[in-house]
């Protein structure tokens, strides 16, 4: 059984492992480092250790022949004929690991009349494309698009699997990893390959967006990731490269227990994900009236109206509104914070955005050391002369 | 009816101090807590059996303190715990994780709905829900918003999307992953609490399950950590100063939108 | 361009949380004390009254100036220093006027002040102190009010219960008076001497005078009209003065040490009589035969009469604000809201379990309770106890569109302990009998309750402003204060009428007069402006 030793004799009790433990499972008992029972052998203390005290002791492993898994595949999700952004965001992500190991970038399509998906995502950098197209897979379905890419991965075998973390995709991953019994990194913002080991550094925020932890899957195949959308920028679409298209055969149909009855789509322009100007707010707007004043500021500026969790958890705003780690990455050109702290599982929300100002009463907030541009005082004031001065201005 | 929901124990808080001198993470004694989304799958089982009857269980993997986090559960309404804990169980990712959980599942037996919250609030990464259903064989559903119909062969709710809504009709047994709009979850009572400190919560080791110790802990983890880090932000940023404040927010907003 | 006029620009300071518009014509925003000094000494010269504001949360209008200069404080919200008097294990922090509860809290509970203004002294006391380990225990409703406006009214709030009110956590104030001369007073250096009192200025001016010789009411909560004892610490005629006898320039401020937990605890009774039966009890008041007392020592008892129960109820189903706070069950009649503090969860505990033995035995039900034992729980209780203002607000906003001459009509007045259960009589047969919709919450503990009427007309508002006359001088005539939190203000000069009478608000006047000849400070705050020397006796 795997565990994590300390050898008494070698530790001086310096404290080193207990500072690098993310779980606050070592104590310094009698001047000696002890592991506490929620240790999660997570292994962050032994290199820490500069006295080699720290004994990880893992059980051997079966190890597989993996050496046959080869290429990078993305599963490009699309609704109803049209490709969600983080798509074309992992095919051009793709493409660049592709060329670290020298290997081709796969994308797979599902769904219903969707073969004229291919060129785009070879434009946007795929090598390839496969696509099934029936009538049967209009709707995404976790099971039914689970068995579907399980088949493929089991009949294709690529080394690396990357899903982009919509709703949709952070559903069905867990679905193929688990039949296939191989890892699963969730919600991504970095990828690296470490080209020695040929593997995947799969890169991702954890605690709240706290601290970064950088993931391997070293045994198993495919390495499976899903990735937050508008984390990497798409390639600008090149429609004269050249790809390989192939349209798979249509399987017999997979029956669901699950079915979709129907569905409501919000309105257009609420969708904060895709917005390139969001006006978001924090407890500290106030109350629930004071967001009459970021909503009429969202609207002159043409933008949309985002949320802090606190925001959203006292019903001052719907939770499809909510910006942050729980919530939606978001990567607007502008995003104006007001009243918002900036707690670190709010700014874990967002993306390289190229301009934020905040306005916050407390100097010290947070939210200052992330801004672009900062004012310091009561929003209540600043946004009815900020206001007005637009209105005249424009 | 018999509901199972999966309650994890996580720390109170996810906030990580750095100490200055040395760069280190210092993690102070935090309390630790029901995992706040389970509270929301917590309370929707009590809902059903408050209106349809149903006995509801709790189920966790953890180090044995875990055990209050599930007498806490009983006090806000489930009727009793079980708690899978063997240092054999140590060290597992959502994979080996899932399979555990399916062990304590199989060793509760005839349930028609397992109820999880969308995703915990240390991992975030809403993985062991559906992992868990596919590792047991049945449907699942995630991000349910709203139960609108439960009998004793279907269950009819709304899932929150990213584009809206959609109407989900499954066959049980099945599983879902709740999100907080679903409900408003209550605060244990009095009589709760007494009954909760009376009662005992089912440990569940190594030996009371049948496992396959290759999928178990760490060693039925394919995903590894390789480094942990503090995430730094470097942004050159101007704060606007004086007495004609917004005035200046507004011309450098409007610069913005000109230039895009 | 066209001219704007003072109302356009600056129309938010011609109110306050009271809902009533004023007028005026400047208004300052001090930043120092000297900044003070100066705009007194000018208007001063030159005759122009003074309307003193903070954070304008006040709900008697002291804040809304009628005409004038405004002296606007929210801009010295800094604090200032920190004293710890280690012998005594006594916290103290200086501050400005203008700086918030809620900032206050904040800053206390990080320990995060901006010390780089401050004494060697003050960054020496901070040695003394780890976040959360001190607070300062006032706890109005409303957490955006400034220390200043807190002075000012004698603020007290749910914790008041077992802290005391603002006045017991004073420890010095200073003063700019009417002349531009400041008074610096700690607590425990002067004293009246049987009813005569001598004060020295910084300018060296001795101000002499007589203090009324009314009584004031034996309540616990207490701010209607001028605090006078013959032997009192002079300190304390200024606490709760209404900004009428000068305007507070710098404050220090007394904090408690945090216990070590903090339980809420809701609890709902099938009918009033038998809420008010378990107050009794939590009071540690015999009120069962054959079953011992409890000793609990709650830090507040607050009460949620039916009809704000079933406005919560109502809330619920249209605004989704309030569909988060805890679900009302259609059996719940009457709540019950305690905070206990203790030194460990068991203590609290044990506690809890005695009140829902008690709580059965009076004839309640142990299930209709909601126990919150973490901050995280503890804060749904405070959402769910704050709703009940925000909703009345609400609903008079929603009048107001129909009839603007409809503003806010909320009680404030307390009364002994042994008229508990005579004044929530009197409160339910006049409502009943004039038909009025009301609802009626508050600081229970201290027979301190807020009665909200809800008029549907211009017709019932009237109504409900004379019942409140009525109940002014029911509530003396029980040896009560009609304004025991919020200030007599403008809005409750009628009330302190019924209280006391002319002769001693004459005395009142008369000492406004010692302080502030010309009746330039908060005029018509506390009595109404009577020019020139009338009603002096």
């Amino acid at each position: 059984m795997a565990s994590i030793n300390i050898m008494k004799d070698k530790c001086v009790g310096c404290k080193k492992c207990v500072n690098a433990c993310p779980f606050n499972a070592i104590e310094i008992i009698d001047k000696k480092a002890e592991i506490k029972p929620n240790c999660t052998l997570c292994g962050s203390c032994v290199s820490s250790c500069k006295f080699n005290a720290i004994n990880f002791v893992k059980d051997e492993v079966e190890k597989k022949d993996i050496s046959h898994y080869k290429g990078i595949w993305i599963f490009a999700e699309q609704r109803y004929g049209k490709l969600k952004g983080v798509a074309l965001e992992l095919v051009g992500q793709g493409k660049k690991l592709g060329e670290e190991l020298n290997v081709n970038v796969t994308a797979i399509v599902l769904g219903d009349n969707i073969t004229h998906l291919g060129e785009e995502l070879i434009a946007y950098g795929a090598d390839e494309v496969l696509l099934m197209d029936a009538p049967w897979l209009k709707d995404f379905n976790d099971h039914i698009y689970g068995e579907i890419m399980i088949e493929l991965i089991e009949e294709y075998k690529p080394e690396i699997v990357l899903i982009g973390a919509t709703s949709n995709g952070r559903s069905l991953a867990p679905h193929i990893s688990s039949t296939l019994q191989t890892g699963l990194t969730a919600d991504c913002t970095i990828l690296e390959i470490d080209r020695e080991q040929r593997l995947l550094l799969q890169t991702r925020p954890a605690f709240g967006g706290n601290l970064m932890a950088t993931i391997v899957c070293p045994d198993n195949r495919p390495q499976m990731a899903t990735v937050r959308p508008k984390v990497f920028k798409s390639l600008k679409p090149n429609y004269d490269r050249e790809g390989k298209i192939i349209v798979l055969p249509v399987r017999s149909q997979i029956k669901s227990f699950v079915q979709k009855i129907r569905h409501i789509d919000n309105e257009q322009g609420a969708n904060i994900t895709d917005a390139d100007i969001i006006v978001s707010v924090g407890k500290g707007i106030g109350n629930a009236n004071n967001i009459k004043l970021a909503q009429e500021l969202s609207s002159i500026l043409g933008g949309a109206i985002g949320a802090t969790r606190a925001v959203v958890d006292s019903g001052w705003l719907p939770y499809s509104q909510q910006v942050g780690q729980t919530g939606k990455t978001v990567a607007p050109n502008l995003y104006i914070a007001i009243g918002i702290s900036g707690a670190i599982q709010h700014v874990a929300g967002l993306a390289d955005i190229e301009t934020i100002v905040a306005i916050n009463s407390d100097p010290e907030a947070p939210i200052f050391k992330v801004a672009h541009y900062g004012i310091v005082g009561d929003c209540k004031e600043i946004l009815p002369l900020l206001i007005q001065e637009l209105k005249s201005k424009m | 009816m018999k509901i199972i929901v999966c309650i994890k124990q996580v720390p109170g808080t996810n906030e990580v101090k750095m100490d200055p001198v040395t760069n280190t993470i210092i993690r102070e004694n935090i309390e630790s807590i029901i995992n706040p989304f389970d509270t929301y799958a917590i309370e929707e089982a009590v809902r059903i059996k408050e209106n349809m009857g149903a006995e509801v269980i709790g189920l966790s993997m953890g180090i044995p303190a875990a055990e209050e986090i599930l007498r806490e559960a009983i006090s806000l309404g489930i009727d009793k715990g079980f708690l899978l804990s063997d240092r054999k169980f140590a060290g597992a990712d959502t994979l080996a994780t899932s399979y555990t959980l399916s062990l304590g599942v199989k060793k509760i037996k005839d349930f028609d709905l397992i109820i999880c919250g969308k995703q915990a609030s240390d991992g975030d990464t809403a993985q062991v829900g559906p992992s868990l259903a596919k590792t047991l064989g049945i449907a699942y559903v995630t991000d349910i918003s709203k139960i609108i119909e439960i009998n004793e062969n279907n269950i009819r709710c709304m899932k929150i999307t990213d584009d809206g809504y959609e109407e989900i009709l499954l066959t049980l047994p099945a599983l879902i992953t709740v999100v907080k709009e679903i409900n408003m979850p209550r605060l244990p009572s009095i009589k709760r609490m007494k009954i909760a400190q009376d009662s005992q919560v089912e440990i569940l080791t190594f030996n009371d399950v049948e496992a396959d110790e290759n999928r178990l802990g760490l060693k039925g983890s394919p995903t590894q950590v390789r480094k942990t880090f503090i995430p730094i932000h470097n942004i050159n940023n101007e704060m606007i100063e004086g007495s004609e404040k917004a005035e200046k927010l507004a011309s450098i907003l409007l610069g913005k939108i000109r230039r895009s | 361009m066209k001219q704007l006029k003072f109302a356009e620009i600056f129309g938010d300071y011609l109110r306050d949380e009271s809902r009533q518009i004023g007028t005026a014509e400047s208004i300052l925003f001090s930043k120092t004390e000297e900044e003070i000094v100066k705009s007194i000494i000018d208007n001063n010269k030159k005759n122009i009254h003074i309307t003193t504001q903070g954070a304008r949360t006040g709900l008697a209008a002291s804040a809304v100036p009628n005409g004038g200069h405004i002296i606007n404080l929210s801009r010295m919200n800094k604090v200032l220093g920190a004293r710890y008097d280690k012998e005594n294990d006594r916290f103290f922090l200086r501050v400005q006027p203008g700086v918030l509860l809620i900032e206050v809290r904040k800053y206390l509970a990080n320990k995060s002040f901006i010390i780089n203004d401050w004494d060697e002294e003050s960054k020496r006391a901070l040695k003394y102190m780890d976040p959360g380990e001190w607070f300062y225990s006032t706890d109005p409703t409303e957490t955006s009010a400034s220390i200043g406006g807190m002075v000012a009214c004698n603020a007290s709030g749910a914790k008041s219960f077992k802290y005391g009110s603002t006045r017991d956590h004073i420890e010095s104030i200073r003063i700019v008076l009417s002349d531009g001369d400041i008074l610096s007073l700690k607590r425990g250096e002067v004293y009246a001497n049987d009813g005569k009192f001598e004060l020295k200025t910084e300018k060296n001016n001795i101000i002499k005078g007589i203090l009324p010789n009314y009584t004031i009411p034996n309540v616990k909560k207490n701010t209607a009209g001028y605090y006078c004892k013959p032997n009192m610490d002079l300190i304390d005629l200024f606490i709760g003065s209404d900004g009428t006898l000068g305007v507070i320039s710098e404050i220090e401020i007394e904090l408690n040490r945090t216990q070590a937990v903090n339980w809420g605890l809701t609890m709902f009774m099938p009918d009033e009589d038998k809420a008010l039966d378990l107050v009794r009890a939590l009071r540690g008041e015999k009120v069962i035969e054959d079953f011992p007392t409890i000793n609990i020592k709650p830090s507040a008892i607050e009460l949620f009469n039916h009809n704000a129960l079933n406005m919560l109820r109502e809330q619920q189903k249209i605004n989704p604000a309030f569909a988060l706070i805890q679900e009302v069950k259609e059996s719940y009649h009457t709540g019950i809201y305690i905070e206990i503090e203790g030194d460990s969860n068991e203590e609290v505990w044990s506690k809890v379990q005695k009140i829902g033995n008690v709580m059965m035995e009076i004839g309640g039900d142990e299930s209709s309770t909601w126990v919150a034992k973490t901050p995280i729980y503890l804060e749904k209780l405070h959402a769910f106890r704050h709703a009940c203002p925000e909703c009345v607000n609400m609903k008079i906003d929603e009048i107001k569109k129909t009839d603007p001459r409809i503003t806010k009509l909320g009680t404030d007045m307390s009364v002994p302990n042994e008229r508990l259960k005579d004044v929530m009589h009197m409160y339910n047969d006049d409502l009943k009998d004039k038909g009025l919709k009301s609802v009626i919450f508050g600081h229970i503990g201290d027979n301190h309750l807020h009665v909200n009427i809800i008029p549907r007309n211009i017709e019932e508002y009237n109504i409900g402003k004379k019942l409140y006359e009525v109940w002014a001088e029911k509530i003396a005539s029980m040896g009560g204060a009609v304004s025991a939190e919020h200030g007599v203000g403008k809005l409750k000069i009628p009330f302190l009428q019924k209280m006391y009478n002319e002769e001693e608000l004459n005395e009142m006047r008369k000492l406004k007069k010692i302080f502030d000849p010309k009746q330039l400070l908060n005029r018509g705050t506390i009595f109404p402006y009577i020019e020139g020397e009338a009603g002096i006796l």
